[in-house]
Parts: C-alpha cells; structure tokens; sequence
C-alpha cells in the first residue's frame, strides 16, 4: 500500500537518524573515556612531578603517605612490571567502609645527592571520572533525542509548506473531468521552480488533451451529421422503390433487409449525435420535470405502441417526484432504461419500476449477460441482442446521469437485471 | 396543388419530387439560396419543402425574406439538424413544421397535406375515401354509415394510410409515425404487424373487407 509523502520521509528519518544517533552515541562514548583516559595519565604523572618536586625542596620531612594521593617509599620494592604504567587499584576507606576505584602509576626517583633511591606511587580517583563519562552521556543522548524529535517534527513542517502547491495541483486535478469543457487554471508562480514547471506541462498537456477531446467530438458529429443526408437519400428511394410495379417477393424480401438495416443505421447515427449533443452540453435549460408523470406516460404508451405484446410491468411510482433537469433529457433517460428492460426480456418475463424521490430502479427478467458488466455502459457494449439495438442507449443513460450527479448502478443475479438510479438529496 | 422543393442534394430532391409527382403535385425545384429566392418571386407556392443547408445562404434566411414578402405560403423546414434550437428557431422564423433527416417520403407526405388541409382547407375536416370517412377533428371513422371504434395509435395509422393512399408505407415509416415518445427513439417496428391486424379486424367487423394489403415483408398499402 502506497504511503503518503509526509509518512514516508518522517518514516526514513525514524528509521536512519536513531541509527545515526546510536552510532554517535557510541563514538562519542568510546571518544569519551579515551579522553578520561588519558587525562587520568596526565594527572597522574602531573602529580608525580608535583610531589617529587616537593619532596626535594623540603627534604627534612621524611617520605609520607596521603591515602588516595600519593605513597613515598625508600628503595625500590614494586616488581619492575608494575612501574611506568597505569593501573588499576582499590582502596579501602575504613571511615566509610567501603572501596574505591584508584588509577595509579608508580614511578621510580633517583635523589642525586645521597645516591639515595625512591619510589613514588601516585593516585587519581577514578570513580569520578567513571561518572562523568556516564553523565555526559546521558547529556548526550538527551541532546540526541532531543535532536530527533525536532528534526522529525521541522522536517514534517517544513515538507508540508514545500508540497503545498503540489497538493494544490493535485487536487484541482482529482476534481477535473475533461467532458465538462472547463480549462484548468493551474496558478503559473508558485515559488518553487519544480512545481511551476509541473504546472507549466500539465497545463500544456490538458491543452492538447482538450483539442483531441474537442477534435474527437468534432469528429463524430460531423461525421453524424454528414451521415444524415445519405441516409435521407437512401430512405427516399426505398420509399419510391416498394411502390414499384415490378416488385417481386424475392426483390421485396431484399428490399425488407435493405430498409431494417437502414433503419437500424439511422437509429445509431441519431444516438450517436445525440451523445455528442449532450457531451457539447447542448441541453442546457433546466426545469421542474416531474418523473412521477413522465415514468406512467411512458408506460401507457408503452402499452398502447406494443398493445399488449409485453412483458407484465408491474409499477410502484410515488407521485410528485420532482427533479431539476432537462425534459427532453429525462425522458430519454427513461425511455433507455424502460425499453432496455422490455426488449432484453425472456417471454412471460416481467418489469418491475418502482420510484421514490430518492432513487429509480428498474429491474426485469432477462438473458444473462457474458462478459464485463462494468463495461455495460460503454458504446457498443451488447448483449446478445446484435441487430435491434444499437448499444448507444446506456452510454447516454450513462452520460445523462453524469450532467445531474445521478449515480447509476448495474446488477445482476440470478436472472434479473437491476439498474438503480440515485438522485442527489437537493 | 403547387409545391416548391429547395433542396442542394440532387438525389433526395429527384426522390422527393418523383414522390409528389406521383401525388399529383405540381413540383417545382430550386436547389441553391438565389434560386430559391428568385422561384418564391415570382411564383406562389402552396406548400414549400425547405432544407435548411444551401449553397449561397441558410434556409433560415430565404423563411425570414419569405415571410418579410408574403405570409401565405406554407413552409416546411427539412434539416438534418436535430436540436430543439433550431426546431424552435425555424418555427419562431414562420415555419409551420419541422422534419429531421432522414425522413420517409409517406411522413414528409402526411405533413404536407395535413398544413395544406390546416391553411386551406378550413372548416372541412373530412378526408373520404370511398364509403370510408375519416373525421379528423373529431377523430373518428365512419365506414357505411357505421361507426369504427378505433384507439388512438389505430386512428393514427389508419389516417397515416389513407393520407397515402394506393401507395406501399413501410412498416418503418408507420412505427415512426404513430410514435410520440422522444424523437431520438423510434421503437422497433415489429410491433407495426399487431397495429394493422386490430385494424384490419375492426374495419372488417363493419364490413369493409381488404382495403389494407400486405406487401410481402415490406409494409402496407391501403386502397378501395
């Protein structure tokens, strides 16, 4: 599952500066009581000095002890490894009963005048240099943690300013619908230099997908209309044609053939200029239609036109249902759907409307349809009925549910087709 | 009866004039904008079938000019534009109808003579033929002095035949006639067959045996 921006950079820096920041921790730590260390060392031979350099001025007083600050004694008693190296040591402070961590260093003297030899220990507590690594760093991981938190926190601030102009785009984007012919005005200065550019060939882009949009539509109805004149001409000369004297069936029969098709040609150009009518928005006036009205007198012509030879419609239409539409749009809204739901029947199958303010359905008994139902809305879309439809009739279902934010559902089970309609609440 | 066809497509204007002819119209043709306007100088017409695409200049034009001059003639607009628009627009200009391409011959038939019955024809609302009377404001039949019950798509039917009468209508054209849901759906015209035999069964319970033929698979043809 895709993540969005914001969780995917807090996500990397949750993941990569902790590890940093352990890694700094542990360097730092490491750096840290090597610096003791070797202070410690430095203390300690500083002290040997001091100490030395004390004894000799003030030789009268005999060699003496301070317990955890030096030890002088005559002769050279300690094992030669010992000498001239830090050690480790503890010592026992009876008054608090308790022992204590010394770094020592015993180094030998040479007192040049009587020949006489010494050896001087000396002692820095290390148990305070062991607390002072600790403190620092605990210091040191607050800072860090400290750190983090608001590198994660000015960095989602930050991020968030920054793509601000690329949601901007994004949503005008998600709400464009290149049938609805509006232009998308995408501001050109937004500060960035990424996103006037992505702006800049978005907008570039749009613009060539509208001409071909409009071209396409240009296309087809043109084409539909060009259409119209010869399918005229043909339609005349068939009219003048089956009056002719010398019709025989086997001419008849071909002629019969030669009017259906031309029919049926007839038909799809006027639901194909039709189509486009509606994408050009060229029903634009809105008023009170009552579907209520509309629904039974279609039926009734419905009934009268077929005389009989129907399915049985059983209806459930609740007066005054009002919408704010085009009349000539609802009704060829209607009209599709109820003739879908007569022709694509089974003998001794049934219809079944029912309407409420809120929604239309239409279910009927029917052949199943193989395929993608989802494409059922589609042009050319056709169930097995080839000839006598012309697969326009849900596209404009379709595109008319579009223009009023109708939503349009298709079912299917068990061999009843449903098709419900929702109006918006208004 | 004097008709003027102005129409730029050869084909259809020869159809349309071979149909009328055939009526025992007198047709006289203009097929570009002047010519149009130079036939309506000089002639009076009792119906005009006017498209509305011409070379020279839109038949919406030549309507305004004609009703400017003269206001008798009838006018009957034929386009292959479909839109309310312009249906309101050529009815707005004085059109007295509309038809869209493509249509059928009998309907472009059944409209002419109902405007020429409509502006000159007062009064008389009776179309006869033979003992068989149709009465169409009062939309009934009469056959022998005998009323004919007949539902509305019947009556429709039988006047649509009978305004052609000796003629072969197609079974197409009669579905597109008798239809009056949106124009963009004609419904199949299988459906035609079940029309003609309820008629055909009540002329003949009053006695008025065969007057409409089958021809083959093609349509029907009415005749006494």
């Amino acid at each position: 599952m895709s993540k969005s921006l914001q969780q995917k950079n807090t996500r990397y820096f949750l993941i990569w500066l902790p590890l940093v920041l352990l890694i700094g921790t542990g360097l730092f730590y490491i750096l840290m009581s090597t610096h003791a260390h070797h202070m410690a060392e430095e203390q300690l031979e500083l002290k040997q000095e001091n100490i030395w350099n004390a004894f000799l001025t003030n030789r009268d007083r005999p060699a003496s002890n301070i317990t955890g600050e030096y030890e002088l004694v005559k002769g050279y008693p300690a094992r030669n490894d010992l000498l001239d190296r830090q050690r480790d040591t503890t010592i026992y402070y009876p008054v608090n009963k308790e022992w204590v961590a010394f770094k020592t260093l015993t180094e030998q003297h040479l007192l040049t005048i009587n020949a006489q030899r010494y050896q001087l220990t000396t002692y820095v507590s290390s148990r305070e240099i062991t607390h002072l690594i600790i403190k620092a760093s605990i210091a040191e991981a607050l800072v860090f943690v400290l750190l983090l938190v608001a590198i994660v926190i000015i960095n989602r601030k930050s991020s968030g300013w920054l793509w601000k102009p690329f949601y901007a785009t994004l949503n005008q984007l998600q709400e464009y619908d290149i049938t609805q012919n509006r232009s998308l005005p995408l501001p050109e200065q937004t500060g960035t230099r990424e996103f006037d550019q992505l702006n800049r060939v978005l907008t570039r882009l749009i613009g060539h997908a509208h001409l071909a949009y409009d071209n396409q539509k240009q296309f087809v109805e043109n084409a539909a209309h060009e259409l119209q004149t010869p399918l005229a001409v043909i339609r005349s000369k068939l009219d003048l044609l089956i009056n002719s004297s010398t019709l025989t069936e086997e001419t008849a029969n071909l002629l019969a053939d030669i009017t259906r098709a031309n029919d049926h040609l007839s038909q799809l150009n006027k639901n194909l200029l039709l189509l486009t009518r509606i994408d050009n928005n060229q029903f634009p006036e809105r008023m009170q239609v009552s579907l209520s009205d509309a629904l039974e007198k279609l039926i009734a012509y419905y009934q009268a036109f077929y005389d009989g030879n129907l399915p049985a419609i059983a209806t459930s239409i609740e007066p005054g249902v009002r919408l704010n539409a085009n009349s000539s749009l609802i009704e060829i809204l209607i009209n599709n759907l109820v003739s879908n739901a007569i022709l694509h029947n089974l003998p001794g199958g049934w219809v079944r409307i029912r309407l409420s303010p809120q929604e239309l359905s239409i279910e009927n008994t029917g052949p199943s349809i193989e395929g993608d139902t989802a494409r059922l809305f589609e042009r050319f879309t056709k169930g097995q009925e080839q000839s006598r439809t012309t697969g326009l009739g849900l596209s404009l279902v379709k595109r008319i549910c579009a223009i009023y934010q109708f939503d349009v559902q298709y079912h299917y089970a068990q061999g009843i087709h449903r098709v419900t309609v929702s109006f918006p609440p208004a | 009866m004097k008709l003027l066809i102005i129409e730029d497509e050869p084909s259809l204007l020869t159809a349309i004039v071979q149909y009328f002819q055939q009526e025992k119209f007198l047709c006289d043709t203009a097929s570009t904008y002047e010519e149009g306007i130079r036939k309506i100088e000089d002639f009076q017409f009792d119906c005009i079938i006017l498209d509305l695409n011409l070379p020279g200049g839109s038949g919406l034009q030549l309507l305004q000019y004609l009703r400017h001059n003269k206001s008798r003639d009838g006018v009957i607009i034929i386009s292959a534009r479909n839109s309310v628009d312009d249906r309101i627009t050529g009815l707005d200009i004085g059109a007295d109808d509309y038809l869209t391409k493509p249509f059928h011959l009998p309907e472009l038939n059944a409209r002419v003579r109902a405007l020429i019955r409509r502006k000159y024809a007062e009064g008389a609302s009776q179309l006869e033929l033979g003992p068989l009377t149709i009465d169409l404001l009062a939309r009934t039949v009469v056959y022998a002095d005998q009323a004919i019950p007949l539902s509305k798509n019947e009556f429709d039917l039988l006047l649509f035949l009978m305004t052609n009468k000796n003629r072969v209508v197609s079974r197409q054209a009669i579905a597109e006639h008798i239809h009056d849901g949106p124009s963009e759906q004609i419904p199949s015209a299988d459906f035609v067959y079940s029309h003609i035999k309820n008629l055909k069964k009540k002329l003949k319970e009053k006695g008025c045996n065969d007057t409409i033929q089958t021809v083959y698979g093609l349509g029907y043809k009415l005749s006494l």
